[in-house]
């Protein structure tokens, strides 16, 4: 059982590069990630803003090798801008905030 | 036997459906020997015009008194043939169709000789009918310029609204203090946020100036006598005085009743746990200030839809509503988007969870749930053979849940609020259910003739639904099917008469004792007891009959025959069908 803040999903909500709500979950982003791991960036994106930072946390990796190909973001019906809240993300952990590094 | 019939018989290939599979050639040549049969010819396609014009002319021609088209369903040509007949000059109900496509040709691919022989068989049957049809004649009826509806919610007001458009008078009877049913109750409503309030006010004000509509409140219906076209209702008006109406048909707009949660069901009857319609008040009492509930600001909301909506059976709901109840993932991400909106203007956080079953925002809604995920409502699935816990938890509300778009994780949401998206049950009311007679579908809703060709018609000739009483429907296809009824009302009594299937019950007064029995088997209500002489015998009230033959095998006399199904038309088709081929 984890729970969910909304800590963490405060904190993106006013982040202007962060903007995940359109996304329904079709999955075409997973399926077409040249990296293939299976939580790019469909379930990333779910986790943050559900808040559930030990999840985040343990995704670091994932997100600093994602390439930013677009591949994903191209093909995304909902125009998920999925290459800007990577960065996003990246930024909030450089800057070490809520713990995600 | 009065005389020697003249029976025309035509077979058809329809191209090759038919004739590929049977031999219509040795069909024909074998009904031409048949005692009654004047004439046999085949056709490629009986129903185009060149051979209707034909076979019209051979009718004339021979002075045929009969007529059997061994072709298709009659649910595709039987009306096709029929005014054909007519417009020979043959009387329509001496016109017998056989199936042999079907219920022959189709059914029996790959044996041409067993095909052909069956056919054969049926279209003897067909002629042995025909021998014995008598020519009868529609019965018309005059219908009165009037229309009742019943209940005053949108669909029904606007039913009133255009029903005198059309130049008939109209009686709406409510059975509440007030006009307007739920629109009026539920504030902004999606998909395009129209005010409810406004939109009844305005129906309303429609009705004042209208001369021709009268409004009853605290009226119902208790009787009904008659028949289309010219109906005798009893209202009562505030449970003691009955006024008499005499309308020609009837519109049902009673609407729904919405689901009440079990005890316990998603936390029902914890603190903090409300209806979806109790949310909206909620709101709209917070105006520009803060959402509390308890004195507390409210600061996480779950939603959870499905809320007594495509239920499954279990210990614990015997009777599941299995029905989807349409409108509540709409009104439920509409309110999303208000509810952000409000967040926006009070500057007050509030998240929101939305726990889904699937959301089914169609056609032109999706743009709701578009716009409540652009607004930053998060959605989270479940599965029903899983669904989510309501619990109190520190003072707060705990929902647990699984969801499927993690990978079954099970989360936990602490919610100051859980509203539940309660859906459409039948609104139960046995006193009208008695007096209007309309069957009811499986979900408990009133039941149309055909879902898809006749949607707001029902087996009571005269009687219409339309709205939520006929099943769960958002506003704007209550109003869709409410002028549908209107249309098919209005269009019957505009004639100024009704003409009906003379194929109905007859019944014998000789041999007719009275025992009740057809009055019971009845699901009309056509059967009535009348004096007849010195006795009392049945009596069928030919404009209510459906010819629907209930009557016919309870009734130990033998007094009863459907016309057109004559007990004796059966036997000889019986007869005819077992009679063996003389193979040459």
């Amino acid at each position: 059982m984890i729970k969910v803040s909304s800590n963490l999903a405060a904190r993106v909500k006013d982040t202007e590069g962060f903007n995940a709500g359109a996304c329904f979950h079709c999955g075409t982003c997973t399926a077409l990630c040249p990296l293939g791991y299976e939580m790019l960036p469909r379930k990333l994106f779910r986790e943050v803003m559900l808040g559930l930072e030990e999840k985040v946390r343990a995704r670091i990796p994932q997100i600093f090798s994602c390439l930013l190909c677009r591949m994903c973001e191209k093909n995304c019906p909902s125009e998920v801008h999925i290459a800007d809240n990577i960065r996003t993300l990246r930024c909030l952990i450089n800057r070490q905030e809520f713990g995600l590094k | 036997m009065a005389h020697k019939r003249r029976i025309g018989v035509y077979v058809c290939h329809c191209g090759g459906n038919i004739s590929d599979h049977v031999n219509v050639k040795e069909v024909a040549k074998t009904l031409a020997d048949e005692a009654e049969v004047e004439i046999t010819r085949t056709h490629l396609f009986a129903c185009s015009d060149a051979s209707q014009q034909e076979m019209i002319d051979e009718i004339k021609e021979r002075n045929l008194d009969g007529l059997v088209i061994a072709s298709c369903s009659p649910k595709l040509h039987l009306f096709t043939f029929r005014a054909m007949a007519e417009r020979a000059g043959l009387n329509p109900y001496q016109y017998v169709h056989v199936n042999i496509r079907e219920q022959c040709s189709w059914a029996h691919t790959g044996d041409k000789v067993g095909a052909t022989e069956k056919g054969i068989h049926i279209t003897r049957a067909g002629v042995a009918k025909c021998a014995l049809t008598n020519s009868l004649t529609p019965f018309r009826l005059e219908t009165q310029p009037r229309v009742m509806v019943i209940g005053a919610g949108v669909a029904g007001l606007r039913a009133a609204i255009s029903l005198a458009d059309m130049g008939l008078s109209v009686f709406v009877i409510e059975r509440g203090n007030e006009p307007g049913g739920w629109a009026a109750q539920v504030g902004r409503m999606g998909p395009d946020d129209r005010y409810g309030p406004d939109i009844v006010a305005n129906l309303l004000e429609q009705i004042r100036k209208q001369e021709n509509i009268v409004l009853f409140t605290n009226a119902e219906l208790t009787a009904k006598t008659g028949h289309i076209g010219d109906f005798n209702a009893t209202v009562r008006l505030h449970g003691k005085e009955d006024v008499s109406l005499n309308v020609g048909a009837f519109i049902v707009t009673t609407g729904f009743t919405p689901y009440e949660p079990r005890d316990g069901e998603y936390g029902w009857g914890l603190p903090g746990v409300v209806t979806l319609k109790d949310f909206r008040q909620m709101l709209e009492a917070a105006g520009g200030g803060r959402l509390t509930h308890n004195g507390i600001p409210v600061r996480d909301v779950g939603f959870i839809y499905c809320v007594g909506s495509r239920q499954t059976q279990s210990d614990t709901c015997p009777e599941p509503n299995t029905h989807c109840s349409r409108f509540c993932c709409m009104a439920t991400t509409f309110s999303a988007s208000l509810l952000h909106e409000f967040e926006k203007k009070s500057g007050q956080t509030i998240n929101q969870y939305h726990l889904y079953r699937d959301v089914r925002t169609y056609g032109r809604l999706e743009t709701v749930y578009s716009k409540a995920r652009a607004d930053g409502a998060l959605f989270l699935r479940w599965d029903p053979t899983e669904p989510p816990r309501v619990e109190r938890c520190d003072g707060r509300l705990a929902i647990k849940v699984k969801d499927t778009l993690l990978g079954n994780e099970e989360l936990e949401i602490d919610a100051d609020l859980v509203v539940l998206a309660t859906g459409m049950t039948p609104r139960k009311n046995d006193t009208l259910k008695n007096v209007l007679k309309v069957t009811e579908s499986k979900d408990g809703f009133y039941k149309e003739i055909h879902i898809k060709l006749r949607p707001v018609e029902t087996a009571i000739d005269g009687v219409f639904i339309a709205g939520t009483a006929q099943g769960p429907k958002n506003l704007a296809e209550s109003v869709a099917s409410s002028l549908a009824a209107v249309a098919k009302a209005g269009g019957r009594l505009k004639r100024g008469f009704v003409d009906l299937e003379p194929l109905i019950a007859k019944i014998d007064t000789g041999k007719c004792v009275w025992c009740d029995e057809c009055l019971k088997a009845c699901p009309y209500g056509a059967i009535e007891r009348v004096v007849c002489g010195d006795k009392e015998v049945a009596m069928v009230i030919e404009s209510s009959c459906k010819g629907e033959g209930g009557c016919v095998p309870v009734c130990a006399q033998n007094a009863i025959d459907i016309e057109g199904y004559r007990n004796e038309q059966i036997l000889a088709m019986i007869d005819a069908s077992q009679k063996e081929l003389v193979t040459a």
